[in-house]
């Protein structure tokens, strides 16, 4: 039992790394045959790789099913994507895929539903136990995403678990500890004489953030990208489209553009989902008359806002 | 102590061991970063043992978040640390001084040993010549006092509370924090 | 619902904070009012704060008042008393507004007006004498004010100023200074020293240019004639 033990996790590991770079090269080809699911029951000595092969494919193919895209401007981030649900009885409202970490985090996803609702979890109690029990603040975008990219990498190397089958994107909004108008001449001579006072972001400056995390733990800061079906089709369009120096509501718009290119069906409040990293929502906030206390900067778009920016496009 | 636009933390320099003095330059002021400070009194193992602890921690913050910590959060750290300890806590009561990185405003706050944080506006007293300080500072002190009157204000009160405390004194430390200079001086006092 | 608290903390005799902050925030629209060891309060009511948000983001609710009651009690419970906890918990939830005390071992009570810590009896006094069901926001600020104040005055462990906040079913309001019945008046000279009083032996500037990197150690030697010798 011991050396099917051992042989299985290695087995994982290794296919990780394979598939990990078999991902990548999967974002030019054509949408893949859907991998019929394997019954846990089924699951017999005889063929251990198999379990981890579905899995990473599974990470790198259920991909081609929504698309996700994220666009950071001076003042914020949106991320955008579509819902897809397989059947119309389903309940559209009861779908959500993009979720709040912490006030100023958002998370969404391309790969597998449960191992999502799971790193979720995960992450929202890291940025707890791991940080706001510690400083009692809630972790900049950078902490909290490495460690989500650290739970997703020790399940590539952990024996009798599978990697988790998706790719992240993690938005969110540091505050920075730099004076003010420093960072404000900071931002200047990075951006040229364009919005003195915008933040660029970075560790010390604050402002938007925004990571992907592939299942191998690996994570990218990205000024705008999208991950999914047709990513590579999405990140063309938004490469010609980003500019430096992008206020919030133009990236909206851009986002909203960019779905449309790629998702067939129709797009509405009920068939596409929209998270923003905005401007401190204080009316969010439910208490007044704290000391420093501010609304969340995260929140995700009603489905009547959503229907809003599309009727303004 | 909190002046305008700049703070100061002073300690005595005796180390005793009940009334026996076993060293006259035993500082209980240590720096965390360029104007984070942290004083420590109590037992002399846990000063050592805490401020230890606490230069790992905010050396492993730094390169963790590739930042200087904030007083504020560097206070959380240290109530979180000693708390940790709950049912056997660290003998020391902490003070923290410093500058907002950000706003460059005075922050201050002091510690029981489970830590309790007490967060003030003017300043805060800690070890056995507590409750002469507390009469002195809450006498001498005044809002607004600029780097140089803050530094003889609170080199005053802490020389005067320590001359009415037989396990204190042996000269003293006192840092002036400002936004771009830290001063500080070595203090003549009473040897006996 | 309203909730409030006086300002004082001590130590023994001594009054170690003229001005803290005894109203917890659980949630939004959930706060506690703590008495008993300061640090077990502050990290009690912090640590069930982030349980319940953890819980209610999870569960996409808002936290419920006896959730909240619940899990303090099952962590006080759980140490036997050692965590010196006494807390007031209110707050409006979904199914209404809730009140409870929970006291260090685990008990809690349910009722329509409590009080907690040294000057609960002092503030007992005004609920019980006052107390009128059904009152309004205005009337309940006002008996919650007047009880803490009885605290203040009547009992020695309690001081200072009222804390009060106002919990409605959107929003909480925090009044921090409700009432200031102890300001301390302004002194009408001041004891500011000539420059130059305090005697020093040495004296080091750091700049901040200087600093660049971590620096934690300077020594400080005394020069000449004032140098203090150590042992020979």
């Amino acid at each position: 039992m011991k050396e099917l033990y051992l042989c299985w996790s290695f087995d994982a590991h290794w296919r990780c790394l394979e598939l990990e770079a078999q991902r990548q090269l999967d974002y030019s080809k054509a949408s893949q045959p859907r991998i019929p699911p394997i019954p846990h029951s089924k699951f017999s000595p005889n063929r251990p790789p198999l379990v981890s092969k579905v899995s990473l494919r599974a990470a790198s193919n259920h991909l081609s099913f929504i698309t996700i895209l994220t666009l950071s401007a001076t003042n914020g981030i949106v991320l955008a994507t579509e819902k897809k649900s397989s059947s119309p009885l389903t309940d559209p409202a009861s779908l959500s895929k993009i979720s709040l970490i912490t006030p100023n985090i958002g998370m969404v996803y391309a790969g597998m539903g449960p191992d999502y609702r799971v790193l979720v979890d995960k992450a929202r109690k890291v940025s707890h136990t791991n940080y706001k029990r510690v400083y009692n603040e809630y972790p900049p975008t950078r902490i909290l995403v490495q460690d989500v990219a650290r739970v997703m990498q020790e399940a590539t190397q952990s024996g009798g678990v599978r990697p988790y089958g998706v790719s992240l994107l993690i938005a969110g909004w540091d505050e920075g500890i730099l004076p003010d108008e420093q960072a404000a001449v900071e931002g200047e001579t990075t951006e040229g004489e364009k919005k003195p006072t915008g933040k660029t972001g970075g560790i010390l400056k604050g402002g938007p953030m925004l990571y992907q995390v592939d299942p191998s733990g690996a994570y990218y800061p990205w000024k705008a990208t999208a991950i999914g079906k047709s990513a590579t089709s999405a990140k063309t369009f938004l490469e010609k489209r980003y500019t430096e120096g992008l206020e919030l509501e133009d990236a909206v718009h851009i986002a909203l553009l960019t779905l449309k290119e790629t998702i067939e069906g129709e797009m509405n409040g009920q068939t596409i989902e929209i998270g923003i990293v905005g401007p401190p929502a204080d009316h969010l906030l439910g208490v007044e008359g704290v000391e420093g206390a501010t609304g969340p900067r995260f929140r995700k778009l009603t489905p009547q806002e959503i229907e809003d920016y599309l009727t303004n496009m | 102590m909190v002046g305008k636009d700049c703070v100061a933390i002073a300690c005595d320099l005796r180390l005793g061991l009940q009334a026996l003095t076993v060293s006259n330059n035993f500082p209980k002021v240590f720096q965390y970063g360029d104007n984070v400070f942290l004083g420590l009194t109590g037992l002399a193992t846990d000063v050592s043992t805490v401020s230890d602890l606490f230069r790992y921690k905010v050396n492993m913050y730094r390169l963790r978040e590739e930042r200087a910590i904030a007083p504020s959060t560097f206070a959380n750290l240290v109530s979180s640390s000693l708390y940790e300890r709950r049912f056997g806590p660290y003998f020391v009561s902490p003070v923290v001084a410093g500058l907002d990185p950000k706003t460059g405003a005075p922050f201050i706050c002091g510690f029981d040993s489970i830590g309790c944080i007490d967060f003030a506006k003017d300043f805060i007293v800690s070890g056995t010549a507590s409750e002469q300080l507390f009469g002195m500072c809450e006498s001498l002190w005044e809002p607004n006092l600029g780097p140089e009157d803050l530094f003889e204000t609170i080199s005053q009160a802490l020389l005067s509370a320590v001359d009415r405390d037989a396990l204190s004194g042996w000269g003293a430390h006192v840092y002036v924090i400002e936004k771009n200079k830290v001063t500080k001086r070595l203090l003549k006092g009473r040897q006996d | 619902m309203a909730i409030a608290a006086d300002t004082r903390a001590t130590s023994g005799p001594i009054v170690a904070d003229k001005n803290c902050e005894k109203l917890h925030y659980i949630s939004p629209q959930i706060w506690c009012a703590g008495a008993g060891t300061a640090a077990d309060t502050e990290f009690t009511t912090a640590l069930i704060s982030s349980q319940l948000e953890l819980h209610s983001l999870s569960t996409g609710r808002k936290p419920r008042v006896v959730t909240c009651m619940t899990l303090l009690k099952q962590h006080l419970f759980r140490y036997q008393g050692h965590i010196g906890a006494y807390l007031v918990v209110a707050g409006v939830d979904p199914t209404g507004t809730h009140l409870f005390t929970v006291h260090a071992h685990g008990s809690t009570d349910k009722l329509p007006y409590v009080t907690m810590g040294s000057g609960s009896l002092a503030a007992m006094s005004v609920f019980e004498s006052q107390w009128k069901p059904n009152c309004t926001k205005e009337d309940a600020m006002n008996l919650c004010s007047l009880a803490i104040q009885a605290g203040i005055f009547n009992d020695l462990g309690s001081g200072s100023n009222v804390d009060m906040a106002v919990i409605t079913a959107d929003k909480t309001t925090l009044h921090r200074g409700f009432v200031k019945p102890n300001e301390r008046s302004q002194k009408l000279k001041n004891y500011k020293f000539k420059r130059g009083t305090t005697a020093v032996l040495n004296e080091k500037i750091i700049t901040k240019d200087d600093i660049g990197k971590y620096v934690s150690v300077h020594e400080l030697e005394a020069t000449g004639e004032e140098r203090m010798d150590i042992d020979p």
